[in-house]
């Protein structure tokens, strides 16, 4: 049974296995991290599996880095390093008491994930159309082809997952921005809100690692 | 050390220096460095990275448990890392017998 507790001017329910709202919200939080280290284990399998590659075939990896758009990938990098600071003002909001202001930065933060969005997938047709997609329809002139379709088959599964979790991220804050409606967070609570900062950040450290490996080692070759 | 507090005035300065990293990563691209292009460019990232952890996400400001299992996480992070590239890098220094 759920026992609520009275914190500043809000009844917080307060969960039986917990003697007080900070050690149960230390307790989501530590959930979160623990959640966010399994993260790092998938995604740095994969950057390890790139690494292996990449150490065998470092010229090719090169000559596919240099097919990117560099434009579009520092775009979209700008957009979401604000987009992390956006949502750092929200949980900010939140833990003041702003919830109005915590609306508006919620907006807009899924607003730049959006754009992000959009970029990113103009980019994917910007690979199809110049056959840069692995498959029978990849097509690439010189002597290491098939080492330049093993990058671009890093890129598409690394960025890809980078979308599914951007597409979940965009998802959650908006429950966030449904429950702040409905007046559910205030300064004595805001545990959910802090959380999917916390997520939101890690998706954007992953897309900053992504932009390191894919876009800048074959910079100089253009 | 006491960290700094969490304003916004501290949040939009390290905001401003991720941009300034991100555009010194970029710039650093373009000069031809060999193979040390990618070791730049992801220790750019990697301060970038301390940086959100830190701020963003607010681990300055949390307990011990949370920083031990931020810690830890890394940890078992670097010791997958080190030793499958130590596996591969140094595939064929031995001679072994019949191969």
């Amino acid at each position: 049974m759920s026992e609520p507790v009275l914190v500043g001017n809000q009844l917080l329910e307060l969960r039986e296995q917990f003697e007080n709202p900070e050690q149960q919200r230390e307790t989501a939080s530590i959930g979160m991290w623990v959640f966010l280290i399994t993260e790092v284990m998938m995604f740095g399998g994969l950057f390890t599996a790139f690494t292996v590659y990449r150490l065998s075939n470092p010229a090719a990896f090169n000559e596919g880095s240099k097919e990117m758009t560099i434009v579009l990938g520092a775009i979209n990098t700008a957009l979401l390093i604000l987009s992390s600071f956006t949502m750092a003002l929200a949980v900010y909001s939140s833990s003041i008491g702003k919830t109005k202001l915590l609306a508006i930065f919620l907006i807009i933060t899924m607003i730049i994930g959006l754009c992000f969005l959009g970029i990113k997938f103009t980019e994917y047709y910007l690979h199809y159309q110049d056959h840069k997609v692995p498959g029978f329809w990849f097509e690439y002139h010189g002597p290491s082809a098939r080492q330049v379709q093993m990058f671009f088959v890093f890129y598409f599964i690394l960025t890809g997952l980078h979308v599914i979790h951007m597409t979940i991220g965009i998802g959650i804050l908006l429950v966030m921005l449904y429950r702040t409606l409905l007046g559910s967070f205030s300064a004595t609570y805001h545990t959910a809100v802090d959380l999917a900062g916390i997520y939101w950040s890690f998706v954007d450290i992953i897309w900053i690692f992504l932009y390191a490996i894919f876009y800048i080692p074959g910079l100089h070759l253009k | 050390m006491t960290p700094p507090p969490l304003t916004r005035k501290t949040l939009a300065l390290v905001f401003l220096a991720l941009w300034a990293l991100v555009l010194g990563t970029t710039l650093i691209g373009f000069i031809d460095l060999g193979q040390y292009n990618i070791v730049v460019s992801v220790a750019f990232a990697a301060i970038q990275a301390l940086l959100i952890a830190l701020f963003f996400m607010q681990a300055l400001y949390e307990g011990r448990i949370i920083r031990i299992i931020i810690t830890g996480g890394i940890v078992w992070f670097l010791i997958m890392e080190t030793l499958t590239l130590g596996d591969y890098m140094t595939r064929g220094w031995l001679p072994f017998p019949g191969k």
